[in-house]
């Protein structure tokens, strides 16, 4: 799959200056950067919350999915907020036992503490039909247990649905784990990219070398 | 001033006849012009904070000076329009209950468009972020949006009614405080006042604190309600 090349410009600074890259289907690719790399920008680009520079379409014609890094829960229960998305009875249970949210299933989920709304909101994400689904630090607010839970099943997404996941990510232990592909960026520019076992073990990059060895990898 | 609170309690126990009118005089111009204004400001104060487009701080700042547009000059403005030599003259809408109702929704839709605006203007970044990564477009976020507003509706419902059943100055100018006809309870309460029929003045007074203070109570519950 091939995104167009991006760039991105706020109040005169390029905070975005992306090659035409090329994502594969049914599989994890993990964005890696520090902060103020892009990665959010580039999530919201490809989105199409945020526009490219000449409101260049990043992705399109794409069935694009998109999670923020703050997810929202709309004013109706959890199973209601996931049955939005579509999905069968079988299938939202499933997301829901793998979370350990079947027991919140019939409650509202404004109430829910900040991890149980990114649990929710991943597995509302994961009950669509996309070509592309980005998430941005959807573990963020999630324990270790949930966080490898929520692992395993974008990982499964990835491979079952044949769909293209951006995993954006400030875990390197987390790319490690899930990813297939790895993209490094650094102040709004791809660096490396490649795959996790190359690029998380040995990079061709000395920017590439540097973030991992400062990030203790 | 005690036989005088004594004969309103009488008067609202026995259902006084005039009394009984103008509350439901009051009742119809206050219910169906924040009813109106309520159908009009939701969707317009929804689209104002929830859309970004040139102009869009213009109409804002418009709206916020209509929001505090005393109701005399509402009133004033409606009387020279409606009055004789006013250009809708023919409509003979000078001095009805149609004339009052449309005063009070010219004075309180500001007032639901403005707080609509702010609760959307919060509340639709996220939420539009989200469902369009959902892929949710056009309707769908719409009425999702519109779900999100649902206590703050009823918040603003309530503060518009609040408003309209307690404005004087544009429904005694356009409405002429007619006995039974366009009497409403704040005109009553000035003109017995000055007629110095005190007893029919605090009957209303009473009815107009406990209903404000009924408005007041489904407020704080809708408010903890909407906190959740």
């Amino acid at each position: 799959m091939k995104l167009n090349a991006i760039e991105k410009t706020y109040a005169g600074r390029k905070v975005l200056d992306l090659p035409e890259i090329t994502l594969k289907s049914g599989a994890v690719t993990a964005v890696i950067g520090a902060n103020g790399s892009g990665k959010s920008t580039m999530a919201k680009v490809l989105a199409g919350i945020e526009f490219a520079d000449g409101n260049r379409p990043a992705a399109e014609p794409l069935r694009v999915g998109y999670l923020p890094q703050k997810p929202f829960a709309f004013r109706m229960t959890v199973e209601q907020n996931l049955a939005l998305n579509g999905g069968d009875e079988k299938k939202r249970t499933e997301l829901l036992e793998a979370l350990g949210l079947m027991f919140l299933r019939r409650s509202r989920a404004k109430r829910l503490s900040g991890g149980e709304t990114s649990k929710m909101a991943l597995a509302r994400s994961l009950l669509g039909s996309y070509d592309l689904l980005i998430l941005d630090e959807p573990t963020a607010a999630m324990d270790m247990a949930s966080t490898l839970a929520a692992e395993k099943l974008i990982a499964d997404y990835a491979k079952e649905t044949g769909c293209a996941v951006l995993l954006i990510t400030h875990s390197l232990q987390q790319a490690r784990r899930t990813a297939d592909e790895v993209l490094y960026l650094e102040a709004g520019k791809l660096i490396e990219q490649g795959s996790a076992e190359i690029i998380l073990n040995n990079p061709k990059e000395e920017k590439t070398r540097q973030f991992l060895e400062f990030y203790g990898i | 001033m005690g036989s005088a609170m004594q004969k309103a309690i009488q008067l609202i126990l026995t259902a006084d006849r005039e009394l009984v009118n103008i509350l439901s005089t009051t009742a119809r111009v206050s219910l169906t012009s924040s009813v109106i204004a309520l159908l009009l400001g939701v969707p317009i104060g929804i689209w104002l904070g929830a859309c970004r487009f040139r102009g869009r701080s213009a109409l804002v700042v418009l709206n916020r000076t209509l929001m505090g547009m005393p109701p005399v000059v509402c009133g004033l403005l409606f009387y020279l329009l409606f009055s004789g030599v006013g250009p809708f003259r023919h409509l003979k809408l000078l001095f009805t209950v149609p004339i009052m109702i449309l005063a009070q929704v010219v004075l309180i839709t500001p007032i639901v468009i403005g707080n609509m605006e702010t609760y959307a203007a919060e509340l639709a970044p996220p939420l539009r972020e989200t469902a369009r990564g959902l892929g949710f477009r056009g309707w769908k976020r719409f009425v999702l949006l519109v779900n999100e507003c649902l206590y703050p509706i009823i918040t603003v419902y309530l503060l518009a009614f609040a408003r309209a059943i307690a404005e004087v100055g544009a429904v005694s100018m356009v409405g002429g405080a007619i006995a039974w006809k366009t009497n409403v309870m704040t005109t009553a309460i000035m003109q017995y006042t000055n007629r110095g029929n005190f007893s029919l003045g605090i009957a209303l007074g009473l009815i107009l604190m406990v209903l404000s203070l009924l408005v007041n109570i489904i407020l704080s519950v809708m408010q903890r309600r909407f906190r959740r």
